[in-house]
């Protein structure tokens, strides 16, 4: 049987999925632009109702092989055969691999955290200084 | 779920090719607050929208565009007179809202929108 198109089966998801606003956000720093306020990665209530049904998604190493795919050729994920359901945790994990860029959660290497996965409730509501956001590097010992 | 293959659509009067349908309609779209990066749910192909900076913005695609989509549009509303410019990839889309194209201070809108058309990969 086939699974044909993923957009086939992301339009199919949302005609009878109800969203999920997911508890979750993820603050992260990219390395290579020090001079860049904290970036909040807020996923899609689409996305993540397709993500908790399963047999929508492709597998997250589909879209990592496919970074190095040069647009015009075809790519891998789209007609990739879709996994099972995840949790929202492991959700929120397979869209850090697939839209923050490896740099931050792969090749980083410093001592300073560049990569929180967080409540929603910790994200500032007030923005006047969104262009000065950092992750706060404070962090509860173990006594 | 079942397939309709047909080649042409019409209500009577005036007739199209399907492909003009298929192939015209927006292949990705959202709709967020960019002032609490809340994305309202009528999306379509959105795994999620980064939220880079005042008025910067990056909605993420979970189906890739084959090339840049070739054609983009978009909308905000913000308490000010404002801009706003789309860059769009094959897997991602720069989204920048801001009070002029020259010499730009880039504002938070609260109801931004975007659409994208193209062929995907």
């Amino acid at each position: 049987m086939t699974h044909g198109h993923l957009w086939d089966r992301l339009a199919e998801a949302k005609s009878h999925l109800a969203p999920v606003q997911s508890k979750y956000r993820v603050l992260f720093e990219d390395p290579t632009q020090p001079d860049e306020p904290a970036k909040v990665l807020v996923p899609d209530p689409n996305w993540m109702a397709a993500a908790l049904a399963g047999n929508v998604l492709p597998p997250i190493d589909t879209y990592l092989r496919d970074r190095d795919v040069p647009d015009g050729q075809p790519k891998e994920h789209p007609y990739a055969k879709p996994i099972g359901p995840m949790t929202e945790e492991e959700a929120i994990e397979y869209l850090i691999q697939k839209d923050i860029p490896p740099q931050v959660w792969r090749d980083y290497k410093g001592n300073r955290s560049v990569m929180k996965i967080v409540p929603v409730e910790l994200i500032p509501s007030d923005r006047s200084f969104r262009n000065a956001w950092k992750i706060n590097q404070e962090m509860e010992l173990a006594a | 779920m079942s397939t309709l293959n047909v080649s042409n659509i019409s209500d009577g009067t005036d007739t199209v090719e399907t492909g003009y349908v298929v192939n015209g309609s927006a292949k990705a779209h959202v709709n967020f607050d960019g002032t609490s990066i809340a994305i309202r749910t009528g999306s379509l192909n959105i795994a999620s929208v980064t939220d880079n900076s005042t008025g910067k913005y990056t909605p993420n695609f979970t189906s890739s565009f084959n090339d840049a989509p070739s054609a983009t549009g978009g909308m905000t509303i913000a308490n000010y007179p404002g801009v706003m410019r789309v860059n769009p990839s094959t897997g991602t889309c720069q989204v920048f809202t801001a009070t002029s194209y020259s010499g730009a201070a880039y504002i938070d809108g609260t109801d931004t929108s975007i659409q994208c058309c193209g062929d995907l990969a």
